[in-house]
């Protein structure tokens, strides 16, 4: 990772340098030519950083859909049973199930209808689709909702421990292929976030395991398995599954441009008919 | 039609709000009202585009209704864009109402001044508000 890291640096050094030098007139593009030559990926001869071995890879090109709204080639599997949590958990579930029961849609009360985007898991079944690039030591995947992305590095570098890791929404992930299996390992999720619909909140212990593989051409399913003795009395794992759009592009999503939807003052749903100033 | 008929499908298949971000409570989701008015602003933003419409009131006097719509990515891949609604243009629109009354709600389909009717949620209720275990959102 250190390596692939270092000449990346470099390359931006160069490309930076060579956008100074543009400005600068003349003399500049000489300088920034000059450096593109000592650059060692821009020399035909260096060994290949590992894109070849990207071929072999599955082809999981294209955009994916989570299955609320497409239509994978395979359906769903059926909903797990309930998770197995702990006392305190357990509470706070019960009464997110029995809500849902008598005030459907009420339970979605969150930071996240304020524009703070939701972390991992729940961040990868939203109604928006998602995308996979791959590169040498490392898949990044594209959320479109909150315009969101993670960094999975598969050059087998390992997860760090807990309280090496800032936490983030996303947390930290490192991935290897089993086979056509992408296995990715995440830690480092911020403790505010939301593990599972019906649950916030989670422990620094928290560690998120997804098994992602074509189960048909075109349809990508992904088991999610989350793991914190502080909520979980033993790992609780659901799978998605996700349809293949060839023709679609992810697309820019800015919550903040024009919320109508934020929590009220008592934490409730609300919806503004306050139109934006000026009109 | 073709486009709704799979809207309708992708019901079936539903299991989340219908909004990426929010509740669905304030709104009586599922109940189609219908509005005939004058579009006096159309709004393609994120997260949700937004209808303005002007409707006669009594008296001579005009009434301002609000209505939510999905995202612009979502309706954008449904076909729709920012140029399928202009001020001016005089519209039917079916909406799920506001709970509570004030003049507004969610957008399920519009059909424009030439009558072609654009459908931008899966209609029926559906997407019904999430009640699954599975941790889709």
């Amino acid at each position: 990772m250190n390596q692939l890291r270092i000449s990346f640096a470099m390359a931006a050094v160069v490309l930076a340098a060579g956008t100074l030098a543009g400005c600068s007139g003349g003399g500049g593009a000489t300088a920034a030519d000059a450096a593109a030559k000592s650059t060692p990926a821009a020399s035909p001869s260096q060994p290949d950083p590992g894109y070849a071995a990207l071929a072999k890879l599955p082809d999981w090109s294209g955009v994916w859909e989570p299955a609320m709204f497409a239509r994978p080639g395979a359906p769903p599997p059926p909903p797990p049973g309930p998770p197995k949590l702990t006392p305190q958990y357990a509470k706070q579930f019960d009464g997110f199930q029995a809500k849902n029961r008598t005030t459907p849609g009420l339970n979605f009360v969150s930071s996240v209808a304020n524009c703070v985007p939701p972390g991992l898991p729940v961040s990868m079944t939203q109604p928006y689709p998602i995308e996979f690039l791959f590169t040498p030591g490392r898949v990044t995947v594209m959320i479109e909702s909150y315009s969101m992305f993670r960094r999975i590095y598969t050059d087998g570098s390992p997860l760090p421990a807990n309280d090496q890791l800032d936490p983030s929404y996303q947390g930290t992930s490192v991935g290897h292929w089993e086979g056509d299996t992408l296995v990715v390992e995440t830690a480092g999720i911020l403790p505010e976030t939301s593990p599972l619909n019906g649950i916030n909140g989670h422990s620094d212990q928290l560690k998120i395991t997804e098994r992602m593989r074509l189960i048909d051409p075109d349809t990508l399913e992904i088991a999610t398995t989350r793991a914190d003795p502080t909520v979980f009395t033993e790992p609780y794992t659901t799978t998605a599954r996700y349809a293949r759009h060839r023709d679609w592009k992810i697309m820019e999503y800015v919550c903040a441009q024009n919320n109508h939807d934020a929590l009220d003052e008592h934490g409730n749903p609300a919806f503004s008919l306050e139109r934006k100033p000026g009109e | 039609m073709i486009r709704a008929a799979l809207l309708s499908i992708a019901a079936v298949f539903a299991a989340t709000s219908a909004s990426a971000h929010h509740s669905t409570a304030m709104f009586e989701w599922g109940k189609e009202k219908s509005i005939d008015g004058t579009i006096d602003k159309w709004e393609w933003t994120q997260p949700h585009t937004f209808v303005w419409l002007v409707v006669p009131g009594s008296g001579g006097k005009v009434q301002q209704w609000g209505f939510e719509g999905m995202s612009p990515s979502w309706l954008g891949r449904r076909g729709w864009n920012i140029r399928t609604l202009t001020r001016g243009d005089k519209v039917k629109l079916v909406y799920y109402p506001l709970r509570d009354g004030r003049q507004g709600g969610f957008f399920v389909r519009i059909t424009l001044p030439d009558g072609k009717t654009l459908q931008a949620l899966p209609g029926g209720g559906g997407p019904p508000p999430p009640t699954s275990t599975s941790g889709a959102r």
